[in-house]
Parts: structure tokens; sequence; C-alpha cells
């Protein structure tokens, strides 16, 4: 405001303000009174563009210089009138900086409202012979997350590693408490990973989906082996657990994040560049299928490594792959607002794997065998870990199908910008 | 009568706007019923609570504004394609010019509302896919301004947000002819433009309830100014066609539109506003405490000027400083009086620093002799100390008031200082000619000099003073005292009820229209049956309540005059709007 001084040349006597013209824009700072003199050297070449002002024929001699006040005033907002994107706005910022209708007199205007017309009119054709840059800034910061997610991301791997070790220097009742308690505090860890970070729904939920993935893990955990037992004709006693596949899911919910907020933080910069919704879906597709490829490869790699600690082999990997898979695009479709898709699948896949199970249970009756042939030709030809593999896989490929078309439309990364 | 009194982000809280005069309204009116409406802005305004309610006021319904609820309504293929349609057609409204824009963005509105009425499910609607395609065809479209045309899409996302945001109170569950819908009120009466605004044109579209707007500040300007700010060029003008399209549908729907001072009333006309729908009603003030000064005959002190206010940048108190030095030049016995706090925030706490530092370089301690202490002949008060321990105190210490600012919106302690009857030298700017009307001294802003003669003519002239001194208060005590407020609008009340009386039609038990359930009765304005009063009776008996004060009586003369100005003529206000009229 100080540095916008406006001095009226009125006489001081004249204690009741009347409205006269200007004798000179008055001068503010040095730099701006250069910007004068040069346009003042230059007015005579130019008097052509500038418009005759509301009606009047201009008093030769009348004013101090050869500037138009106007322009002087379009220099002292010049802010104002580059960014204004119609008259009114003009108008509306002129009052805020203290221009009344009495100011817009001494322009030669009847109002500030059509002060503020010329000004934008004139405003506008500067800028269309000088080619705006209209790029926005480069940092888009994406979605908020709070500060140390990275850190909770990694909290279930953690907790799910401690937890495999007990289970491993404990035997008897202790193995089984051991047990009970890694389960709650791998549930209670992961609960507070996806809240606090890039995998956290802040929209609607769909609660079924907590019991689908529930039992989906349980099925990683267990499942193999009980399928194993039932084809052999068993179980005969407790069957083997695999801890392997469970840790290395564990560990992969770190990868997850990182890789969500990558695909938020880089959807949210291509939201901020594209001109239009067929540009941005065009670029956020490959940019979900190399997010989501990265993270097959991270979450190979960790089931692989947690496999060779655990001495298991690899042989859970490839369930565990297609069931990660599955669960990283039902919750990437949920944050993005679309969690009925997720849960739809989630719950698809437990009931494959369940009927698998009770097929497999009910060959065993007179007369049903054919029941659970399918099953059995799957496993005989491929081992009992295929059975998973199909069903997440299958579910896993709907939803990135499904993931391709919603997740590359504009209105899913709304939160983005808002 | 009832009235609908629809708010948005104030009364009935406890925090927020426009809470003060609609509780004055509601108080003052009390032989109507009033069913407030209330929009909330945030979590933690409803968390504050509503402050005490009058017994007129039989209903309050509030819904947040804040959020919104997913009814979790699909839409099927027709519904789809009718909100495509009406989307469209406002998204290609908002785009368009001309005048053909306001009728298509009526139409798209009303279309969008029967939709939500019978369907549900707009908010959900609005955020989809759809929705910001329809959004980015219009853009793209012949026509479109040239900054719209620019959209990215990040800005057609926002926009589509913030459109929702405000089209919210379409969803909400008051559209019902049942007692305490807005069905059931005889007039609609919209505490501000905008989304406050947007019930009253639903209930106008509904059951033909007349709508009656005031601001007293244009919320197409506020937008301009505030929200505006942080968005990018095309978010911006998208968004100022939706408000401006939006406004201009208000003020042509609204039976009345009450604008609080000139400058309201110009950006109204300005946004297609007609002129003889519009009235301007100023702000009323509590006068009471200012009685005692406005009244008493002992004089100021004639050697002291005063400024009272809250010290900012845009008070422009260095000039009131310079101009004080001229005035000392004459006058070395003046001495000037800065009453008030500095606003918030660092930046006014570091301009009342300079302004300190300033008064202590232009003018250094004095003292009556040798022996004696000196101070400062500029001193910097705040109210509440030793020596103004109330406002009228401050204004009662000097013989004139100076208002130095170059940036003012009404001007309140220019009122103030005008019901205590003091003379006042001001600064052009806002709505200060408006208020001053001639019972004071008028200076350009940023004229020091002018500013000093303006005072020094008023210091030398003791009767000058006293003359303007009294005329300011017989004039500030008819237009800006509650009393006028709350009668200007018992009248408006009264004129829209007889001009556009809601007509219901009786139906009876089985849904067929009865003739005759509404006896003539039913349209006398005020209430009717028992207690006997009809509402001429009731706007003729309540007089000011001042003007029955013993103290009130013995009001200088001018004073006396405006007492009968306000108490006899039903609408002093209507006098005035009629004459800026026919400007």
């Amino acid at each position: 405001m100080s540095d916008s001084r406006m001095t009226s040349d009125a006489p001081a006597e004249d204690v009741v303000d009347t409205p006269t013209t200007p004798a000179s824009p008055g001068s503010w700072d040095t730099r701006s009174e250069e910007v004068l003199a040069s346009s003042a050297l230059t007015a005579s070449s130019r008097t052509g563009d500038v418009p005759a002002v509301k009606g009047k024929a201009r008093r030769p001699g009348g004013r101090r210089g050869a500037v138009d006040p106007v322009k002087a005033l379009m220099h002292r907002h010049r802010e104002l009138c580059e960014q204004a994107v119609d008259p009114l706005e003009i108008a509306a910022g002129l009052e805020a900086h203290g221009v009344t209708d009495r100011t817009a007199a001494r322009f030669r205007h009847r109002d500030v409202f059509s002060l503020a017309e010329e000004m934008y009119a004139r405003a506008e054709r500067d800028e269309e012979s000088a080619p705006a840059s209209s790029e926005p800034a480069g940092s888009v910061a994406g979605p908020q997350v709070p500060v140390g997610w990275a850190a909770f991301a990694m909290l279930p791997g953690a907790v799910c590693a401690m937890a495999v070790a007990a289970l491993d220097f404990t035997s008897g009742s202790a193995k089984l408490f051991a047990g009970l308690l890694g389960a709650i505090a791998v549930g209670i860890a992961l609960r507070v990973a996806l809240r606090q970070g890039p995998l956290r729904v802040r929209g609607r939920q769909v609660p079924a989906t907590r019991a689908w993935t529930g039992f989906l893990l349980a099925y990683a955990l267990v499942g193999e082996g009980l399928l194993d037992g039932i084809l052999a004709g068993g179980p005969d006693g407790p069957w083997p657990l695999h801890t392997a596949p469970l840790l290395g899911l564990a560990l992969a919910v770190a990868p997850a994040a990182v890789c969500a907020r990558l695909f938020a933080v880089q959807s949210a910069r291509t939201l901020a560049l594209s001109r239009g919704l067929d540009d941005f879906a065009s670029a956020v597709r490959p940019l979900l299928c190399g997010v989501f490829a990265v993270f097959l490869a991270v979450a190979t790699g960790l089931l692989l490594a947690s496999g060779a600690v655990l001495g298991e082999g690899a042989r859970g990997v490839g369930p565990a792959v297609a069931l990660g898979a599955l669960l990283l695009l039902a919750r990437l479709l949920e944050v993005h607002g679309f969690p009925d898709a997720g849960a739809l699948m989630l719950g698809a896949a437990c009931a494959a794997e369940a009927l698998a199970l009770a097929t497999a249970l009910g060959g065993r009756l007179p007369g049903f065998g054919f029941l659970s042939a399918p099953v059995e030709s799957v496993a005989s030809a491929w081992g009992p870990g295929a059975v998973p593999v199909l069903i997440c896989g299958g579910a896993a490929a709907v939803l990135l199908a499904h993931a391709m078309r919603r997740l590359t439309r504009a209105s899913a990364h709304a939160e983005a910008v808002r | 009568m009832r009235i609908g009194l629809l708010t948005e982000g104030g009364y009935p809280y406890v925090t927020g706007e426009a809470r003060l005069w609609c509780d004055r309204l509601v108080r003052g009116l009390d032989r109507h019923e009033f069913d407030i409406f209330a929009l909330s802005r945030s979590a933690h305004q409803e968390e504050q609570g509503w402050i005490q309610l009058p017994p007129q006021v039989h209903r309050v319904r509030t819904a947040p504004l804040w959020t919104a609820e997913d009814d979790g309504v699909v839409y099927g293929r027709r519904a789809r394609r009718r909100f495509a349609t009406h989307w469209g057609e406002l998204a290609a409204a908002v785009c368009a010019e001309g005048e053909t824009a306001a009728d298509r963005f009526a139409n798209a509105l009303y279309g969008l509302a029967d939709l939500e009425r019978e369907e549900g499910g707009l908010a959900a609607a609005l955020r989809s896919e759809a929705a910001v395609d329809a959004l980015e065809k219009a853009c793209r479209a012949p026509g479109a301004p040239r900054a719209a045309r620019q959209a990215r899409v990040a800005d057609l996302l926002t926009v589509t947000g913030l459109i929702e945001r405000t089209l919210r109170p379409l969803s909400l569950d008051w559209y019902e002819e049942v007692e305490g819908g807005l069905g059931a009120v005889d007039l609609c009466h919209a505490a501000s433009g905008g989304a406050a605004a947007l019930p009253g044109l639903l209930a106008k579209h509904f059951y033909g309830v007349p709508l009656l707007v005031t601001e007293y500040g244009v919320q197409l300007r506020a937008h301009y100014l505030g929200a505006a700010g942080a968005l990018s060029a095309p978010a911006r003008a998208l968004l100022a066609g939706f408000h401006g399209r939006l406004a201009t549908e208000v003020y042509r729907q609204a039976a009345l539109i009450t604008p609080g001072n000139t400058h309201a009333r110009r950006w109204q006309e300005r946004c297609g506003a007609d002129k003889a729908k519009l009235r301007t009603v100023y702000p009323g003030m509590e006068v009471s405490r200012f009685a005692e000064v406005g009244e008493s005959a002992d004089l100021a002190d004639p050697d002291t000027l005063v400024w009272v206010g809250r010290i900012e940048p845009s008070k422009d108190l260095i000039a009131l400083l310079h101009a004080f030095a001229e005035v000392r030049k004459e006058e070395p016995k003046v001495r000037l009086r800065i009453i008030g706090a500095p606003a918030d925030g660092p930046e006014a706490a570091t301009y009342l620093a300079h302004c300190t530092t300033l008064a202590a370089q232009l003018f250094p301690d004095e003292a009556e002799g040798v022996h004696a202490v000196g101070d400062n002949p500029v001193s910097f008060e705040e109210i509440g100390g030793p020596e103004v321990p109330e406002l009228a105190d401050a204004y009662a210490a000097g013989s004139v008031v100076v208002l130095s600012s170059v940036v003012e919106g009404f001007p309140i302690s220019l009122v103030e200082a005008m019901f205590c009857g003091r003379a006042t030298v001001s600064t052009d700017v806002g709505a200060v000619v408006e208020v001053i009307g001639g019972t004071g001294l008028v200076v350009p802003p940023r004229n020091p000099r002018a500013l000093a003669d303006a005072c020094l003519a008023l210091l030398r002239d003791p009767e000058r003073r006293d003359r303007l001194g009294a005329a300011a208060r017989a004039r500030a005590l008819e237009l800006f005292t509650v009393d006028q407020n709350i009668a200007a609008f018992r009248s408006i009340y009264l004129e829209i009820v007889a001009r556009h009386p809601v007509r219901r039609e009786g139906l009876d038990e089985s849904g067929e229209p009865q003739p005759f359930a509404n006896p003539a009765e039913v349209f006398l304005p005020g209430r009717w049956g028992p207690s006997g009063r009809s509402g001429l009776e009731e706007s003729g008996a309540s007089g000011p309540s001042w003007a029955a004060d013993g103290a009130a009586a013995e009001a200088s003369q001018p004073a006396e005059a405006s007492t009968d100005g306000v108490s006899d003529g039903d609408e002093p206000v209507g006098v005035g709007a009629a004459g800026e009229g026919e400007r």
C-alpha cells in the first residue's frame, strides 16, 4: 500500500474533493519513474493504439508530460491487471485499494466499473501481443501424508519378523501363545501402516474388505498345507505352516506404500500439466503399469529372500505374489474412491479358495469323485500352490483391467487438488 | 407471518458473520414467527454452539456446507442422461456470454434441483467423471472465455469441486410444504447472497415463496477478493462465471433486494439487479452507549484531535501525523490522541511501531515550564486504559474526530463519531461520503495538506464545529439506528407479502384440492386469531425504544427532528432509496 501513493494536484485550499483531471500520475518510486519517462519518449509513436478515453476530447497541455493517467494506474496495479479474468475482478481489486467513483472521475470515467473495463481491455490487448507463459509451477506435492509414513510402512515387516523369530525360538504352549500374540501385533502394525500414509482411505470403505483380506492371509499361512493334506487323504495331525509368504507380504507393505505414493505424486503432477482428460488418461496408464510392475518385482524379491532365510525355499512365492498384487490393486482402488470392485474381487477370491478346499474334501464322498477332479488335476500338474496362484492371479488380472479404466480418470485424483 | 431466515456461516452460531444484525432483527420483529435455516461453515463453528434465541424463533434447521454426505444413490440410465443434460447446460451457461446465458443457467439449475429432489445422488454425480467431462467440453466450446479455454485437468477438478460445494444446499431436505419446511413459510429472507440465497431460490421455484435478499457485502465481490486468490486463472474465470450467473439469478428472482449501502447497491445493479427492486437499508448500530456523550452540553477539549479505530496500514496514520505537523505549525497548542489497538497480525504491530517512531521524530516532548515533566503532543492509547475506559469516552476526548483511511468499507468509527455529535474530518474513501452526507468535512485521501487545512478550519471555528456535530448526530440518528433498520425491514416484509403472497392450495386427506381451505384472513399480514392484532396496528404501534426514553426527549433540536422522522414515517429508508434511485 504505502508504495502506491497517489498524489492529487488539486489545490490544497480546496478542502472538499472536487473531481479534476490529474495533472500527473504521480511518482511513487524511481523504477516506475523510469518507466514513465521511457513511455513518455515513445508516446508520440504510440498514440495510435491508445484508445480514446470515453467520449471526451483530450485537453491539450492539460497535464504534465504526455502519459495517460490510466496507463499509470495500470502500471501501479499491473499484477491485478495481468491476472484478472474479467473487468469485475479489476473493479473489486481497485476498490480494495481505495479507488472510488470519485477517483474514477479523475480518470474521466463514470464509475469504477467502466474504469476497470478500460483497464481490462487494454491489459488483454497487451497480453495478446506478448504471449503469456502459462506453464504452472513444477512443484506439485500430491496429497498430504503424515511425516514419517515410510517408517510406519516398515512397521508390519519388522513386527512380523519378530513374531516369526519368536515362533522359531519357542515350543509347545509358549509357541501357541507367541503365535497369537504375533498375529495380534502384526494386525495392529498393519492397521497403523495403512492409516498413516499413502494407503490411507479417506472416502467410503466396504467393511467386508477387512474380513476377506484376513481370510486370504490365513489361507496363505495354512491353506497350502491343508490342501496338500486333504489331497493326500489326511490331514493327519497338524500340517506345516508357511510363515515365509506372510513375512514376505508384511515386508512388501513398505514397497506398496512407496508405490502408492509414487503413483499419487506422479498422477497429481500429470494432472497439473495435462490439457485434457484424454491426455491425462494416456499419461497415467503407463504410470500405473510401471508402478504395478515395480511392486511385483520388489515383492517377488522380498518373498524369495524371506523364503531363503526361513528355509522354505521358493515354493510359496507364486501364491504370495499373486495375493500381494490383488491386495495392492484392491487398496489402490479403495484409496481413489472405488471400494466396491476391490471388495467384490477379494470376496470372490475367498469364495473360490474356500470352494477349492470344500470340493477337495467333497470328492471323498462316494459318488462325488468328480467334485475334486479340477483341484486334483491342477495340484498334480503344478503342485498345490497353483490353486491360489490361479485364483488370486485371476482376480488380480480382473482388478488390473478395472484399475486401468478407473484410476486413469481425472475424477479419481480429485483429492489431490482439493 | 412466518419468515424463513436463511443464513450462511453466521447466525445463530456464536461465531461468524452477520449474527449481530440478524439477532437484532429477530428480536426487533417479535410479532412475526421466524424459522431459521442456517448453513454452517466448519465443524469448529458447529461445536461453538448457538447464541440465545428469542421465543419468536420457532425452529432452527442447520446443515453443514463444509461436508457432503454421500447418499449412496447410483443413477440409472435416465437419471444419468438427465444429469448430463442439465449439468452440461449449466457448464455451457457458465462459459457463455450474453443475455441467454442467464436463462440457460437458471433452467439448468432448477433442472438439477428437480433431479436431486426426485432421485438424490447429486453430490456423487458432481464428483464423477461425467461432470468433469461436460465441463471440459464447455470450456473447449467456441465462445468460451479465453482464460477458460486454457483450463487444465486440475482446474476442471477444482472448479467442479467448488461448484459442488456451493450447490450443496440443493441436496437438503428443507424443501417440503409441511410445518418446518421452506414451503410452509410466507417469506424467505436471505441474510446474504450466494449459497445462503440458494435455498430461497429453490423455495421460490418449488412453492412460489417470495425471496428477500439482504447483502451488506456483495458475495460476488467477496469471491473476487477472497476465495479466488489462490486459484489459477482458468479456474477463477470459470468460478467467476458461475458466481456471476448465480448472483444474477438470485437478483432476478428476489422480490426485493436490500443492499446495506450504496456501494453494495452499485455492485448489485452491475450484476443485473432491477433498480426498482433495490431498497438500501443501512446497518443499524447500538446508539444508547453514545447517548450520554452525544447529548451532553459540556464542551470537549477544544484543542484535541481524536482518531479512533483499529490501527493498520490502510488507515494511513502516517498521513495523519504529517497533517498534524502542519496543524501544529499554525496552532501549537493542539494535541492528537490516537485511540485504538493494532489489528491482528504482525504487519499491524510493525505499522504501529513505525507510527510511534515517526510521531516521536516529528514531535519532541513538551513541558509547560522548566520544572515540569513533559510529554508528547501525540498520544497512542487503547480503549480500556485509565484515560479512555469506554468507546464513547474516546470520542468524547476531542472536539474534532479525524478519519485518515485510504481504504474503507462502511466506516463504523465515523458513524460512532456522528452519534457522539462530533465534527469530523474524513478522507473520501469507501462509503464515507454517503455516510457523512455534508455533516462533516471530506478531503481527498493521501493529502495531508488538505487534511490539515480542514482540521484547522474546524479547530478555529467552534460554532461551525457545534453545528456540524449536531447535524451529524441528527443524520446518524435518522439513518443508522437499530430502530430504523428494523422498521425498514418490517415495512419491507409487509410490502413483499402484500405483493407476492404465497398461494397455497388446500388439500384434503386424499390429496384432492379442497376449495375454501384458506379463508381470506390467511392473506392478512400479521398474526390473526385470538390476539386479534393485525399487522397494520403492529407497525404503527411500535416506536423506537429511545423515543419513549426520558433522556431522549431532552435531546438537542436536530436530534428531536430526526426522532419524529423515524417514529411517524414507516419508511425512512424508502425515502432515501427513492432519492438514490433517481440518481
